[in-house]
């Protein structure tokens, strides 16, 4: 491996940590997407990664699965989010409370 | 002679009492009459005729078994030996009579059906009593007439008074048939058998702890159905019921089915010494509290209830005594003369138009004088007046207690004789009140119809001459009764003749003392005394309000606490408490789920620390 | 006799109430045509029932007809029925009394098919939990009577249905779910000791227990068991589910329900943990006669009818509880024939109240009143079955009364006198109901009609089984003979004080 995997794992976690961040620090809808999209990257950067350390494919399949999925959660969250923004007229989060007990 | 054919006395007023039931709204009113007469008259007719089958040890019939279960197996078997014969005569004589009577009483009544089913129904179950050979068909009977006491006591429903008049004559005796009830359950525990027969010969190898127990025990029986101390509130009430009934079941029959009670157990009950002390205590003192209420009651019904209840704590004393035949004797001329006094008093109101009072009345002497001499000849009787049955009757009883010549029994009779000199006071108090002077008010009477009329002839024929049933040898007589009942008859009582002519002799100074004092006061024609005294008697000693403080309220109070706060608060409440704890925990959670996308965000980072801490806190 | 004996009897006798709930759903449009299914049904179980106890009136000990079939062989779960003279005396009250319900709710407009489909699989269930031999099977019949009575409650009740349905359902559902935890846990002990896995009751009786799991696998039995009996302090829902149960809901609570309780005790409550079955007999006779006085005393201050003669059930279940805690042959039968008792009685009273009700559109005690004047008939028979229940000789309960009495006197003659004392109150409360209901001066003139013919047929059959009863109970204590005198040897001598 050219790139050890100390730095691939601590490049991912810096990632992680950066999506988080956007998740819980911003309130529009769509930055929080666009974190939870950062999340899974990270996610899929480390299932590569170690797949290249243990020369296995199983990490690639997943993170096929990965995309194909995230791909599915954006169109649908995406539609979401403009049936929302129509609704209210805001995409702030802490607008919509229809779940609260 | 078959014993079987003994079922048939049984059988007639049960059979009379179905027929009408189920096809007595389909008949003439008096072909109604007609057959419950016929039922109870084919019953005494039956009596007669298997009379021959009652001597010596009697006869016993089993009809089949009635419940049968591990080692506790009753039938249904009846035993006629000189005891229950004699009562069984008395019982269908009288209730032939008091049914003719109640013919004529009830003419202008609706649903005479429910009248006359009932009253045959009652005297099927008291000849049940009677000739019950085992204490279950006993207790059957015992039941039965109560039952059939509280329905005709509350015959006319429509009032509410009536209809409780006759439910508390029913929950007091039933307090009283819990004791005979436990007495019965104990008996079987210990003899392993219900049969009367075999629980009288196996009693004398029982403890005298647990004899004295049982004596107790059926003495509380005997004294709610007989209304004596400490259960004696229901009589004066029953007095609701129509006359018949009053004549029928709380003068006759039923309530001596408690002497009768202790007499069929005789040899049981005698064994305990002190039982028998306790027996004629009872009877004593019922005897006296009954003699004082009866002085200041105004209602002539109630007169004659404190009376019969006086009288019928007489044959306790009796029993107490151990003069079984005595109290037997008692019985029987007592029913005779109060059956009469009952349907002549039936007469009165029927011919003052339904008064009830004896201080509105007076002067009925004038007005009807068949009435006032069958009065007379029963009230003579029930004062004592010498040569009549109840002079010698109650002679006998007191001649047994003076007989037993120890301290408790001299007080004893001390009582009995005080009593018998209140009898006199009271009885003649009546008389007076009711028959001599002027009317002290204006009534609209009715003529009496024929069957109240007849009747009554032949029942003070009986009560003035009962005493021939059992004329002592003193008087030339031959103690028939006494020797018919054989070995029944108790103790024999040694008394010397000079004891003898001074106690009757003491009987006769007391009635005429009565009476010549209740003259002496209708000659002076003083007013009814007033004041605490006669108003403390007049309300039987405020028994009924002791029991409604003592023993009704807090019964109340206490089955309201076990409501309210037992079934509500507690079981319900500590229950719906737990609902209400999830209910409340839930709502808790609930605010937790804010809805906000922030919240749940953020408690899966926090989640999310708390698990990396955990991991490095583990490798660490 | 073999040919008789080899037709499944106990199956038709379940499946035909089943068959014909299905077929009432099926029409539930023609309502008409439900009714008389219903009817015919309830008629056909009837006299089905009525054939077995002629064909066994002799008793005999030992299983008189015996069902056995695979069923989840995996589980070892299997399909046993089983009938002797202690359940053909149930099985024949339950026949009769379905009668009896379905000819009192024949006035019942709403959703009729539904009704009667319910009223069919409550049947099935109550035959079911009579019949049942294998745990599980028990347990689903014993669901399926929760079922329908929650609806028949909740849907056709009076005003506070809803409350008394769902009080009616938690009481019973949690008591239920931990005698299913117990039977699973019964079922794998016996797994652990190296049975083939099993839920039939003869194969797990006899398990060897640690006396304190015995005790806690027992208390969850015995939980499930007196909830239904119901006995005090777990009584309450028996009130509120009575008195707002619609008629037929009221006569087969009272008459058939509460039943099970005391059959499930004796028929696998005591066999399956003798001896902590044995040490709970004393505090199950304290309960009972707690719940004697207890429930006496609050019935006479009901200004409910209704519910007066639904406190009067727990008194007199607690006479059935307290012949068992007595535990001898006398009381034994006592409390089995009380059982037959209280089911006529009771159930003729919720019936005669159900149609005063539907008369006088009342039910309090107050607002009644006279009715001897205005409906002879009726008011005869509220009083004939008034006397029954408050124990008058001669009739029905108080045959079976005596017999526990008895009994109870002989194990322990504190608890028989005590019980004795007992019946002042039955008298209290039951003269208390007849005083306002039947006398007192008329209210009200309207004219009421008396008794219709199907009505009156209904009581007549009624009065006279309490007659019989009461007069000469030897037909129906010979079948009991044998199976209590075996069911007598289950528990450990001297486990009596």
């Amino acid at each position: 491996m050219i790139v050890p995997m100390s730095h691939i794992l601590a490049f991912s976690a810096a990632l992680f940590v950066m999506g988080l961040a956007c998740v819980l620090a911003q309130r529009n809808l769509i930055m929080i997407l666009i974190g939870v999209e950062i999340m899974l990257n990270a996610v899929g950067l480390t299932l590569v990664g170690a797949s290249a350390l243990w020369q296995k494919v199983d990490g690639q399949i997943f993170v096929i699965f990965l995309m194909a999925m995230t791909s599915a959660e954006v169109s649908i969250s995406l539609a979401m989010v403009v049936y929302l923004r129509r609704r209210k007229g805001t995409l702030e989060a802490d607008a919509f409370d229809g779940m609260k007990g | 002679m078959s014993a079987g054919l003994l079922f048939l006395i049984l059988a007639f007023p049960l059979l009379g009492a179905l027929g009408n039931l189920l096809l007595g709204e389909l008949l003439l009113r008096r072909v109604r009459a007609a057959v419950a007469v016929a039922a109870v008259a084919a019953s005494a007719l039956t009596c007669l005729l298997l009379w021959p089958l009652a001597a010596g040890e009697g006869t016993r019939a089993t009809l089949f078994t009635w419940l049968e279960s591990g080692t506790f197996q009753v039938s249904v078997d009846i035993l006629f030996d000189p005891l229950s014969a004699s009562m069984t005569l008395m019982v269908t004589l009288v209730s032939t009579l008091i049914h003719l009577y109640a013919a004529g009483y009830m003419e202008d009544e609706v649903d005479t059906t429910r009248f006359f089913v009932l009253l045959n129904l009652f005297v099927f179950a008291m000849l049940c009593i009677v000739l019950a050979d085992n204490l279950l068909l006993l207790f059957l009977g015992w039941e039965g007439v109560g039952f059939c006491s509280y329905a005709l006591i509350g015959f006319w429903y429509a009032e509410e008074k009536n209809a409780a008049a006759g439910r508390k004559a029913f929950l007091v005796t039933r307090v009283g048939d819990v004791f005979f009830g436990i007495a019965l359950l104990w008996l079987f525990a210990l003899c392993g058998t219900l049969s009367i027969s075999a629980i009288n010969a196996q009693a004398s190898l029982l403890g005298s702890g647990t004899l004295l127990a049982l004596t107790l025990l059926l003495l509380g029986g005997a004294c709610g159905k007989s209304a004596q101390l400490p259960l004696m509130t229901w009589l004066p009430d029953a007095m609701a019921g129509p006359t018949p009934v009053s004549a029928l079941i709380h003068a006759a029959t039923m309530v001596t089915a408690g002497v009768y009670l202790l007499c069929r157990l005789f040899p049981l009950v005698s064994l305990s010494p002190t039982g028998m002390m306790a027996i004629a205590a009872v009877g004593a003192l019922s005897a006296l509290y009954a003699a004082s209420c009866a002085l200041a009651q105004r209602e002539i019904k109630r007169v004659l209830a404190f009376s019969t209840m006086s009288q019928v704590g007489f044959m306790m004393l009796a029993v107490g005594a151990g003069a079984v035949s005595a109290a037997m004797f008692h019985l029987f001329t007592h029913a005779f003369f109060k059956a009469l006094l009952f349907m002549a008093a039936g007469c009165v109101i029927h011919l003052t138009g339904g008064e009830n009072d004896i201080t509105r009345m007076g002067g009925l002497r004038k007005q009807s004088p068949f009435v006032f001499w069958l009065f007379l000849a029963g009230a003579l009787c029930l004062a004592g007046a010498p040569l009549t049955g109840g002079f010698f009757s109650k002679d006998e009883i007191l001649l047994a207690d003076f007989a037993r010549a120890t301290l408790f029994y001299r007080g004893i009779w001390l009582l009995g004789t005080c009593t018998a000199l209140l009898t006199a006071i009271y009885t003649f108090r009546l008389v007076y009140m009711v028959f001599a002077g002027e009317p002290r008010s204006h009534f609209h009477g009715h003529a009496l119809p024929g069957p109240m009329r007849w009747t009554l002839p032949p029942l003070a024929l009986l009560a003035l001459g009962g005493g021939l049933l059992n004329l002592p040898p003193l008087y030339g007589g031959k103690e028939h009764l006494h020797q018919f009942l054989g070995p029944l008859a108790g103790t024999r009582i040694h008394a010397s003749h000079a004891v003898e002519w001074a106690l009757a002799v003491l009987a006769v100074a007391l009635f005429f003392l009565g009476w010549a004092l209740v003259h002496w006061r209708h000659r002076r024609a003083a007013p009814e005394p007033v004041g605490a005294l006669p108003a403390f008697l007049l309300s039987g000693w405020r028994a009924d309000r002791l029991v409604e403080r003592g023993i009704l309220r807090p019964f109340q109070v206490l089955a309201g606490w076990c409501w309210q706060w037992g079934d509500g608060r507690l079981i319900d409440g500590t229950l719906e408490g737990a609902g209400r704890l999830c209910l409340s925990g839930g709502e808790r959670l609930r605010r937790l789920a804010t809805g906000r996308l922030s919240t749940y965000l953020t408690a899966l980072a926090w989640g999310l620390v708390v698990m990396l801490g955990y991991f490095a806190w583990r490798i660490l | 006799m073999t040919e008789f004996t080899h037709i499944p009897w106990l199956s038709i006798l379940i499946f035909l109430p089943l068959a014909g709930a299905l077929l009432c759903l099926v029409l539930w449009r023609r309502e008409e045509l439900c009714r008389w299914l219903a009817l015919a049904v309830s008629w056909g179980v009837f006299v089905l029932t009525a054939g077995l106890f002629a064909a066994f009136r002799a008793g005999g000990s030992g299983w008189l007809l015996y069902e056995d079939h695979a069923w989840i062989e995996r589980l070892g779960v299997r399909y046993i029925l089983g009938l002797d003279g202690m359940s053909l005396l149930l099985v024949l009250l339950s026949g009769f009394l379905m009668l009896v319900a379905v000819l009192v709710s024949w006035r019942v407009r709403r959703h009729t098919g539904f009704f009667f489909a319910l009223l069919l699989l409550m049947e099935a269930g109550i035959l079911g939990v009579f019949l049942a031999l294998d745990l599980v099977l028990f347990y689903l019949f014993w669901e399926l009577m929760l079922i329908p009575m929650f609806f028949l409650i909740g849907v056709w009740g009076h005003e506070r249905r809803i409350y008394a349905a769902i009080k009616f359902f938690l009481f019973t559902l949690a008591g239920s779910l931990l005698m299913l935890l117990a039977i699973i846990g019964l079922h794998l002990l016996h797994t652990a000791a190296g049975g083939a896995p099993s839920f039939a009751l003869d194969n797990l009786r006899g398990l060897e227990l640690s006396p304190s799991l015995e005790a806690w696998l027992y208390a969850a039995f015995l939980l499930a068991f007196l909830v239904k009996v119901p006995l005090v302090p777990v009584h309450t829902w028996l009130p509120d589910a009575h008195t707002e149960a619609p008629t037929a809901g009221s006569v087969i609570l009272a008459g058939l329900l509460l039943k099970t309780g005391v059959y499930g005790l004796l028929r696998f409550g005591f066999p399956l943990f003798p001896n902590a079955a044995a040490a709970s007999l004393p505090w199950l006779a304290l309960l009972a006669l707690i719940g004697i006085f207890h429930a006496a005393w609050i019935a006479y201050l009901q200004p409910d009818a209704k519910r007066l003669v639904a406190y009067s059930s727990v008194a007199h279940m607690g006479f059935v509880v307290l012949g068992l805690a007595a535990w001898n042959q006398t009381a034994v039968e006592g409390s089995i024939l009380q059982m037959v008792n209280h089911g006529l009685t009771t159930g003729a009273l919720f019936a005669l109240v159900g149609m005063i009700d539907e008369r006088a559109h009342t039910r309090r005690i107050d607002e009644l009143g006279g009715l001897w004047g205005k409906v002879p008939r009726l008011s005869f028979f509220f009083l004939f079955f008034s006397l029954a229940s408050l124990g008058l000789p001669g009739l029905n309960n108080f045959a079976g009364e005596i017999l526990i009495l008895i009994g109870a006197f002989q194990t322990n003659p504190v608890w028989g006198a005590t019980a004795f004392a007992g019946v002042v109150f039955a008298a209290a409360y039951m003269l208390r109901l007849v005083q306002g209901v039947l006398w007192g001066a008329a209210r009200g003139a309207l004219f009421w009609p008396d008794l219709e013919p199907r009505e009156g047929a209904v009581l007549v059959v009624l009065a006279l089984l309490v007659l019989w009863l009461g007069l000469y109970p030897a037909p129906f204590l010979a079948p009991l003979r044998e199976p209590v005198a075996d069911l007598l040897n289950v528990l450990p001598q001297g486990g009596l004080p």
